[in-house]
């Protein structure tokens, strides 16, 4: 037997004993104190549940047109009250929603991501997330040494060139790109587009695309960054197109695809469509409003 | 920056008793805001040429009459000013009585042929009962109110009932019950013609042929009437059929729910919300008598009665503007490959790891005489890359043992843009049909018109034929 199977052997036998003690002592005297316990650990997690399925109206006249109502809308509606008060588990909820929004915001995408999908990671010149927050002309600028790290890392004068940024939520990289990158990139070689080398911007902006295209000069670049979350969802992704992108470039050339989500447009789907709205632009060689 | 598109729709129906057609426009907008994913829905139906109401001809009593009729569409074109290659869509349908001719199935085929390239020919009792339903507004009125509404069409030949709830019907009905089972000489008042569901009743009624010596015909017809009537309480109340009802019921899938009300179509219809029509032998049938009788049975009194927006036009305008709907934007469509009519739709069976094969049920359709079948993809459980790829890889390999081009594949998840890729990348040859934002159910047949202009979305009828219970 070695040291290891010792320890457990001893272990078991020492939890055997003490659950004996526990069952006589409860048996005894304390049961009542031991059924709270055991019912907080049965508590389910407030944010687990499905809202537009939790119908929290006690006896509603119409439960059906009740149902309907709530699957409608993803607002917080018909959520009864106690006194003229929200109850506890809506306030919670709500609180605990926020608290996720501001998560998503404040939150890094993990350092290994980008070396995941095979991405050139640089940073905008914002230093902290305080600075991104309060500084957005900041998130659109890269110094030299990012620039050279694209200049070293990627391919130059590619057909389209992606880029990722975690913009105003992390959480949107990490919940779609998994599933948008492969679908943008199946879509557009299937069509005989040639693709850059995929950059990840830390703390970026979506004119961070003009530095980038400046530097790199790809016909299109398309950023994939996270929207501002809102207490519905906080992944959510846009996706900005830009034909020769460059800086100088004015927001109406650029293409946008907004609400990539899991509610929204599914992020595979929305991959799919990139590629087919990305080959259009390049057949027009225009995006943004040049295109209507 | 909205582009507006709009389809000709045409409705022609021909029914027991008359045959009408009506051209409806479709305006069809993107609904979602500028910088998202467009969603292609119908906005607003308008009529642009209501045409008369014709008697559909007959030839004899069990053939219609198919020149005539043809002659009465083209001249209906001519008097819209519409030829028959602006008409984008639309649906031509026989009902009721006429649905039985010999050479119904036919005449309605080269008819839907001439009246436009992409008109669908429809018949069958569910199908009827649920257009007409749709047509008179109930459908409307049944999700406005949020409530289950029955809409009963009194036409010439049969009654046809559907059941909506909340929008979506949810069953329909079909009873041999209709104005024009008797016919009546509009200057004698006599009756010159007993079709054979009306001799069944009378036979019922009066056995033994009894009724010749009653004298009073009116009399005869009213207890006749009473006793179709009666049949079509039982099927509502669902109460055990007699009898003589059997031959009379043609087809009812109607569930067990409570009406919050009815709403009363067809041309008898007119009669039920206009009473006391005092030359009831005005049409040379039955029709207002009958509208009587229903108004004094339970089914006007235990209800709330509705009116709907239309009466005797309602399947007509049904079949012209309620059969569209529009796909997905986010779809996948190989060159040429539509429009495509009459696809079955092909259920696949769900493996023990869950995953999907079609190849059994596709096999039923091998000699079969359809170019091509839909394959239907049930809901997936998320709409992940990787779940689409193992779809695609299983499609990949059964596509090409399956009969029929274009492959037709049809989702309701929003998948079929990336699904549709990821086939063309595994089948780089094969034609292609991908759709989603459609709801098929077993038994189905589909319709896929070309597609927008604007859009990549396409217009689609679905032809359900079958209810799921």
């Amino acid at each position: 037997m070695s040291l290891e199977d010792n320890v457990r052997a001893i272990v078991e036998e020492l939890l055997k004993d003490m659950e004996k003690g526990k069952n006589q002592v409860s048996a005894n005297s304390l049961s009542q104190t031991t059924v709270p316990i055991l019912d907080e650990c049965q508590i389910t997690d407030l944010a687990e549940i499905d809202l537009q399925r939790y119908l929290q109206v006690p006896n509603p006249v119409n439960k059906a047109l009740y149902e309907e109502m709530k699957l409608s809308t993803p607002a917080r509606i018909g959520v009864w009250r106690s006194g003229p008060r929200p109850l506890t588990d809506t306030l919670l909820r709500f609180r605990a929603d926020h608290a996720v929004a501001q998560d998503s915001v404040l939150g890094e995408v993990p350092e290994e991501f980008p070396a995941k999908y095979r991405m050139v990671s640089v940073q905008s010149l914002c230093q902290s997330k305080d600075e991104y927050l309060t500084r957005p002309d900041l998130g659109r600028k890269l110094d030299a040494e990012n620039l050279e790290v694209l200049n070293k890392g990627c391919q130059k004068g590619a057909m389209v060139q992606i880029i990722v940024s975690d913009g105003l939520s992390s959480k949107a990289v990490e919940a779609n790109i998994p599933n948008l990158l492969p679908a943008l990139t199946q879509g557009l070689e299937g069509m005989g587009v040639k693709l850059g080398t995929t950059i990840f911007v830390r703390h970026g902006r979506v004119a961070a695309m003009d530095i980038i295209g400046e530097t790199l000069k790809p016909e299109v670049a398309v950023i994939l960054i996270g929207e501002r979350p809102g207490l519905g969802t906080a992944e959510s992704m846009s996706a900005y197109i830009g034909y020769n992108p460059r800086l100088g470039m004015v927001e109406s050339e650029r293409t946008v695809i907004s609400n990539i989500h899991k509610g929204g447009t599914p992020a595979a789907e929305a991959g799919a469509h990139l590629s087919s709205l990305i080959k259009k632009i390049l057949e027009v060689k225009a995006s943004g409003m040049k295109l209507e | 920056m909205t582009k507006e598109m709009t389809l000709v729709s045409v409705g022609i129906d021909v029914g027991t008793t008359t045959t009408q057609l009506v051209i409806s426009q479709l305006t069809l907008v993107n609904v979602m805001p500028g910088s998202q994913i467009p969603k292609v829905e119908i906005s607003h139906k308008s009529i642009m040429y209501m045409g008369n109401v014709h008697f559909t001809p007959f030839t004899d009593r069990q053939h219609v009459d198919g020149v005539a009729l043809r002659a009465i569409i083209a001249k209906e074109y001519e008097k819209a000013g519409v030829k028959p290659e602006q008409i984008n869509t639309g649906a031509i349908i026989i009902t009721g009585e006429t649905a039985k001719k010999e050479n119904a199935s036919e005449i309605i085929h080269s008819l839907a042929d001439y009246a436009g390239d992409f008109v669908v020919a429809t018949a069958g009792p569910n199908l009827e009962s649920m257009i007409a339903g749709k047509g008179s507004g109930a459908e409307a009125l049944s999700k406005r109110l949020h409530s289950c509404i029955a809409n009963i069409d009194i036409g010439g030949g049969t009654t046809n009932i559907a059941y909506f709830d909340r929008g979506k019907c949810i069953g329909t009905a079909c009873i041999n019950v209709g104005g024009r089972l008797f016919e009546v000489d509009p200057l004698t008042h006599h009756l010159n013609y007993i079709s054979t569901p009306g001799k069944t009743i009378i036979d019922h009624c009066y056995p033994n042929g009894s009724q010749t010596q009653s004298g009073d015909e009116v009399l005869v017809i009213r207890r006749c009437l009473r006793a179709m009537v009666e049949c079509v309480e039982r099927v509502i109340f669902h109460e055990p059929l007699l009898a003589q009802d059997k031959t009379l019921v043609m087809t009812n899938s109607l569930p067990e729910v409570s009406l919050d009300g009815v709403v009363f179509s067809g041309g008898v219809a007119k009669y039920i919300y206009l009473p006391g029509i005092r030359e009831w032998w005005i049409h040379g049938d039955v029709g207002p008598l009958l509208a009587e009788t229903f108004r004094e049975s339970r089914l006007y009194s235990s209800f709330t009665v509705h009116e709907g927006s239309e009466t005797i036009h309602a399947t007509v305008l049904g079949a012209g503007a309620h059969t569209v709907n529009i796909s997905g934007s986010t779809i996948t469509i190989s060159q040429h490959s539509l429009p495509l009519r009459n696809v079955p739709a092909v259920y696949p069976e769900i493996g023990a790891s869950g995953r999907f094969s079609w190849l059994k049920a596709a096999e039923n359709y091998n000699d079969s005489l359809y170019r091509t079948v839909a394959l239907v993809v049930p809901a997936l459980p998320n709409t992940d890359f990787q779940t689409i790829l193992t779809l695609a890889d299983t499609l990949a390999y059964e596509l090409p043992l399956i009969k029929g081009e274009p492959k037709v594949i049809i989702a309701l998840q929003d998948i079929a843009k990336v699904l549709g890729q990821t086939l063309q990348r595994l089948l780089p040859s094969v034609p292609l049909v991908c759709l989603d934002g459609i709801e098929l159910a077993l038994g189905d047949f589909v319709d896929i018109a070309k597609p927008l202009p604007h859009e990549d979305a396409v217009p689609v009828i679905v032809k359900t034929l079958v209810f799921a219970r």
